[in-house]
């Protein structure tokens, strides 16, 4: 890891104000000194938004719904006795799968969100990819890809890490953002690039904007949600797919749903067109596997990862069975 | 600003690393701030040094010099000789290098030690009474849950934690979930596991 000067603010504005293209944010660091210690990143200054804790931790009801400060730990959403309804259980359950209890205890929620893709050729000074902006290509298309993309043929075939995320897309999250006195508020789909290619940022966050709240609305009566992943390892383990989903239910009647899929895409993958097969339709295995197929309709395997597709399946399956209580 | 570090009273970072070498950013403005920005003086910034702090380990005070890039782990093992908590991954990834923050398992490989300047910090050197083990040592000991032994402070670390945090009597799925951040390459999780249930409400201690 280089040297580097340690900002300190004394508040929001001023944690804003001092971001550049050599300055970054530190949040508890469990995934910036990851990227600072492989020196893929070389920042001049880290500004420590960790002063912020007192104010922006914590998970408060509000309209119905929630406020959650980017800064509260994934612990913290983990054992909320507040999000502990079905309505919230998608949240829970994600952040109960992500990593490891010291991470949990440690990492944040808007660090979740922000963190890096963990593809092995970007994560490793060694290697020289098109993402990383150190090499002409992506090594992941005929390089070793069973952990990456099944969705398209963009030039990076990364995976978007976080477990949260899909959570939030079926929630309905919106997030709020600070550069200096400037606030923005804006749906979570927003925090991702439309066309993630390799030349992207993995988040549009300016390199002055804060994340400072992830806001959930109020559940309409009915509502269900689940999260679910395979992995190689039962704990402490990335996701090699992953699928949250939100059901609005009366009786064994779905009225509408909601499907996002994690782990197999650059960014978390909304399923707008298999979700609405949902509505109108009572709760079945049967239907839940044509949904699932719908969801991975366009799925296009790489060379060692055509796996993730009938597990990705099986995920989405299971995830909309837990919430719609057939199981 | 003075200020005297055994007051706890003053023991916050801001504090603190105010009363130490650091530059208020007032002097930054106009440089660095293209558009004409002005910071509130109170913010502060540490340079690429050294810088003097006091972290809260095992009950007492200890003084050393770090600088910004230093991780909890290295403040320990390189500045304060406490080499019980080893680094193995120096990722997150294996738990070798777990210690308490406030109570709370952590990995110190993946915290700046600058960050750990407001909390009490417990290592391995920390649980025993002088030769006296530890309960949780103790019971380590008694269960033979170790073999090569360097997974093994982190073990205990976040062993302690989950002893207290379900009341002495943990059930096995919550021994297997607390303990799921430690990874042993000899295998002794399952005496480990037994060892948790063994030491009982004393092992939370
Ligand atoms: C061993 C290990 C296993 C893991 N397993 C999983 C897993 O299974 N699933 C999963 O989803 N995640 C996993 N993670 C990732 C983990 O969840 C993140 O490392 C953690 O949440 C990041 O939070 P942080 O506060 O440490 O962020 P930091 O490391 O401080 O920051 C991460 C990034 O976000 C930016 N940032 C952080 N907060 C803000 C903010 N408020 N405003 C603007 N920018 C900000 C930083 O600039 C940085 O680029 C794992 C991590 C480790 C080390
Ligand atoms: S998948 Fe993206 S990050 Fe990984 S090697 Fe290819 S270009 Fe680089
Ligand atoms: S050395 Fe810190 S987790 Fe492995
Ligand atoms: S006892 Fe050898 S690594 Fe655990």
């Amino acid at each position: 890891m280089h040297s580097f000067e340690l900002f300190l603010p004394d508040n929001i504005k001023d944690a804003s104000l001092r971001g550049g293209p050599n300055a970054v944010f530190k949040a508890a660091g469990t995934d910036l000194l990851d990227r600072l210690k492989e020196r893929i990143e070389n920042p001049e200054t880290l500004i420590n938004l960790l002063e912020f804790k007192k104010d922006l931790a914590g998970i408060n009801p509000q309209a119905g719904g929630f406020d959650i400060g980017s800064l509260t730990s994934i612990h913290d959403i983990a054992s909320s006795a507040s999000l502990a309804g079905p309505e919230w259980r998608a949240l829970k359950q994600a952040a109960e799968t992500t990593a490891t209890p010291q991470i949990r205890n440690r990492g944040t929620l808007g660090g979740n969100l922000l963190q890096k893709t963990r593809c092995w050729y970007l994560r490793s000074e060694a290697f020289k990819c098109l993402h990383g902006g150190r090499g002409p290509s992506c090594l992941a298309v005929d390089g070793e890809n069973r952990y990456h993309s099944v969705m398209g043929t963009l030039d990076c075939m990364r995976v978007h890490p976080s477990n949260l995320a899909p959570a939030l897309y079926v929630l309905g999250a919106e997030l709020s953002t600070q550069s200096g006195e400037e606030s923005n508020r804006f749906p979570i789909a927003e925090l991702y690039p439309e066309l993630p290619l390799a030349s992207e940022a993995e988040h549009t966050l300016s390199d002055n904007e804060i994340l400072t709240h992830i806001h959930i609305p109020a559940a309409v009566t009915g509502t269900s949600t689940a999260y679910v992943e395979s992995r190689e390892k039962l704990s402490f383990d990335w996701a090699t797919t992953a699928a949250a989903v939100l059901l609005v239910m009366k009786g064994k009647a779905i009225l509408s749903g909601r499907i996002c899929l994690g782990a197999v895409a650059p960014n978390p993958i909304p399923c707008d067109q298999a979700a609405e097969m949902l509505a109108g339709q009572d709760a079945s295995m049967e239907l839940f596997g044509k949904v699932a197929a719908a969801a991975y309709a366009k799925a296009v395997p790489l060379a060692q990862n055509e796996y993730k597709i009938e597990l990705g399946k099986a995920v989405l399956r299971d995830a909309l069975a837990q919430a719609s209580g057939l199981r | 600003m003075t200020m005297n570090p055994s007051d706890p009273a003053n023991f916050s970072r801001r504090a603190f690393l105010k009363g130490a070498s650091v530059a208020a950013v007032g002097s930054r403005v106009g440089t660095e701030f293209s558009k004409g920005a002005e910071l509130d003086k109170s913010s502060s910034i540490l340079d690429k040094g050294s810088h003097p702090i006091t972290l809260q380990v095992n009950g007492s005070k200890r003084e050393l010099k770090i600088e910004t890039r230093s991780t909890l782990l290295d403040a320990l093992r390189d500045s304060l000789d406490l080499t019980g908590s080893k680094k193995v991954c120096d990722r997150g990834a294996c738990g070798a290098c777990t210690v308490l923050l406030d109570g709370e398992p952590v990995n110190s490989c993946m915290t700046l030690a600058f960050d750990a300047v407001d909390a009490e910090i417990t290592t391995i050197e920390g649980l025993a009474r002088g030769d006296e083990l530890h309960p949780m040592q103790q019971a380590f000991v008694e269960e033979d849950a170790l073999q090569c032994g360097f997974c093994t402070p982190g073990m205990v670390m976040s062993a302690v934690a989950c002893s207290k945090r379900h009341g002495g009597s943990p059930s096995m799925d919550q021994i297997k979930n607390d303990m799921s951040g430690n990874i042993c390459r000899c295998g002794t999780y399952p005496r480990v596991f037994k060892a948790i249930q063994a030491a009982g409400k004393e092992g939370g201690r």
